[in-house]
């Protein structure tokens, strides 16, 4: 069997990953895809405690965690495509925007 | 059995239910919508009200009704209701989208309510949730959708990884520990405390109410999501869920009484930051929601304060002031609705004049700011008072002495504030009066009334939120 901490670590450098790629990407579906990699990873982990300590407790929780996240992706792509529509980029500060900002002065930090 | 104790949660259900199908009528109208809500909000305070003194589990125990959540779920219940008030003239959500507004504002009071009853850390996180997905969408329902949907974005990217981050702190918990039940954490906390993999895991599970809270490395969202979402929102952003992250926090933190050492540092440097950077950018401000928005920051450091002694004075005290905190910024948002009119912002400047307009909404300000600022006679000052005390009681004075610092600085500001309302002398020398309805003048007394009478005789106030924090040791 695989020891705990083993999967313990696979799940920590998951959730890394998953920061790294938000923290870094300039396009929103990028994002929410990096959130998505976040919370797997805390799935991965409640699996592993769940085998670890033979209880149901964490596998039920994981199917908790599929619906949280599929509610981030409707919700999150409802809100990219509604920053779309008026912009026509996925980009998380449009550059419209932008303009729009520099336009109106201090007033649109 | 079970429907009695459930009765708060379930009359905010069947409320959402209604605004379900009134969302799908064809036809939209705002006065059916707002009468609506009105009546349903008053009957689920009445409900929370009578259900005040119930007490159980639920659940398997997952859910747990005690003084404590009842006392918490009757002022959500207050919060919601009063925001519903608020919402008279909506007019910056277009009339299509009332019905939802409604019904996000219901499911968000029920995700928070469901949220101060959780003992389970899984029903927890499905909670918190709940509230904040109701929350990203209102924020993004402003008319003014190039403003909104920047803030809305911002606050759903914010809100969605700091979840991700506390549901990876859950799993770290029940990994390290084997149960994810609160009850069973508190009771064995002692053989765990030292383990690095829990401390980290419990310090990540708290980032998700530290997000509700705005404290300040999860503060990022505030000042953008209170100034661009519609007046009603940003005051049910800062009254009601901050109410209900208080509440969170308690529960999550409350029974380590044992606890010390590196715990109680990480979290008062957490609040000695958060007090800080709040009030020092709040100078800084000229848009009232903005200034808002970061008073909520630095009033989420006092409030650590109270949480981070993990007595019973420090949590009756942090149920006080999240009173308070309510009362008060209820008031100040009521005042910035009547005065904006159409729902625009408004800049501090533009309060100009505002005694002569309306001297009722001039004393309510006043009193709602020296509340914030903590001057006595007011709700806020017993609040500070007696969360300074608790902290006091367990030798943080250096942390109280920092606070207090805090304190003169927001004083400032505040001052700012009133300076535009009672002192200078507006642009255009003749503005029309701000016409109140009767209603809305019995609102604003009672509030007056609530600042100044709890600011005399806060022993009634103390004597419940007292009876609530014992519950959790």
């Amino acid at each position: 069997m695989v020891p705990f901490s083993h999967s313990l670590l696979v799940a920590a450098l998951l959730f890394g990953m998953g920061l790294f790629c938000l923290l870094t990407r300039r396009n929103l579906i990028m994002m929410l895809l990096g959130i998505e990699v976040m919370l797997n990873a805390g799935a991965l982990a409640f699996v592993a405690a769940s085998l670890h300590w033979q209880q149901m407790d964490g596998q039920a929780m994981v199917l908790f965690i599929l619906t949280v996240a599929a509610t981030e992706v409707s919700v999150g792509l409802a809100l990219i495509v509604a920053l779309y529509r008026r912009t026509g980029s996925v980009d998380p500060d449009p550059p419209a925007d932008r303009q729009l900002a520099a336009q109106a002065g201090e007033g649109g930090v | 059995m079970m429907m009695t104790l459930f009765a708060p949660e379930l009359t905010v259900l069947a409320t959402a239910v209604v605004f379900v199908v009134l969302a799908c009528l064809p036809t939209p109208d705002a006065r059916r919508d707002y009468l609506t809500a009105a009546g349903l909000g008053a009957l689920t305070l009445f409900v929370a009200l009578t259900a005040l003194g119930v007490q159980g589990d639920l659940f398997q125990e997952a859910y747990r009704v005690d003084r404590f959540s009842q006392v918490f779920k009757t002022l959500l219940a207050l919060a919601a209701f009063l925001v519903i008030l608020l919402c008279r003239r909506l007019q910056e959500i277009p009339i299509q989208r009332h019905a939802e507004t409604y019904l996000l504002l219901s499911t968000a009071t029920l995700g928070l309510m469901l949220l101060v009853s959780s003992v389970h850390l899984f029903a927890f996180f499905m909670a918190l949730e709940l509230s904040s997905y109701s929350l990203y969408l209102l924020v993004f329902l402003h008319r003014d959708q190039a403003q909104a949907q920047q803030a809305g974005l911002r606050y759903f990217l914010v809100g969605t990884s700091t979840s991700a981050v506390m549901l990876f702190g859950l799993a770290l918990l029940y990994g390290a520990t084997g149960t994810a039940h609160l009850g069973t954490l508190t009771a064995n906390w002692g053989q765990w405390a030292g383990q690095p993999t829990v401390l980290l895991g419990l310090l990540l599970t708290l980032a998700g109410g530290f997000f509700k809270l705005a404290l300040f490395p999860f503060h990022s969202w505030a000042p953008d999501a209170y100034e661009r979402a519609a007046h009603s929102v940003a005051a049910y952003i800062a009254t009601a869920s901050k109410v209900a992250a208080a509440a969170a926090l308690l529960r999550l933190t409350g029974p380590l009484t044992g606890a010390g050492g590196l715990l109680v540092e990480c979290l008062a440097l957490l609040a000695i930051l958060s007090m800080t950077v709040g009030n020092l950018a709040a100078v800084a401000q000229t848009d009232f929601k903005r200034l808002m928005a970061f008073s909520s920051i630095a009033h989420a450091g006092y409030l650590l304060i109270g949480v981070l002694t993990f007595s019973t004075a420090g949590s009756s005290a942090v149920v006080f002031y999240a009173v308070a905190i309510l009362v008060m910024k209820y008031t100040c948002f009521l005042v910035l609705v009547q005065v904006s009119g159409d729902g625009r912002n408004l800049a501090i400047a533009d309060l100009a004049g505002l005694h002569r307009r309306s001297p009722l909404l001039a004393l309510a300000l006043m009193m709602a700011l020296f509340g914030l600022a903590g001057i006595p006679p007011t709700i806020g000052f017993s609040g500070k008072l007696l969360l300074f005390h608790a902290a006091l009681q367990k030798g943080h004075l250096l942390l109280v002495l920092i606070a207090m610092f805090n304190v003169v600085i927001s004083l400032y500001y505040y001052l700012r504030v009133l300076k535009a309302a009672y002192l200078t002398e507006p642009v255009l020398a003749q503005q029309p009066p701000i016409p109140l309805a009767t209603g809305d003048r019995a609102l604003v007394l009672l509030l007056i009334a609530a600042i100044t009478l709890i600011g005399f005789y806060p022993a009634g106030l103390l004597h419940l939120t007292e009876a609530a924090a014992q519950v959790l040791f």
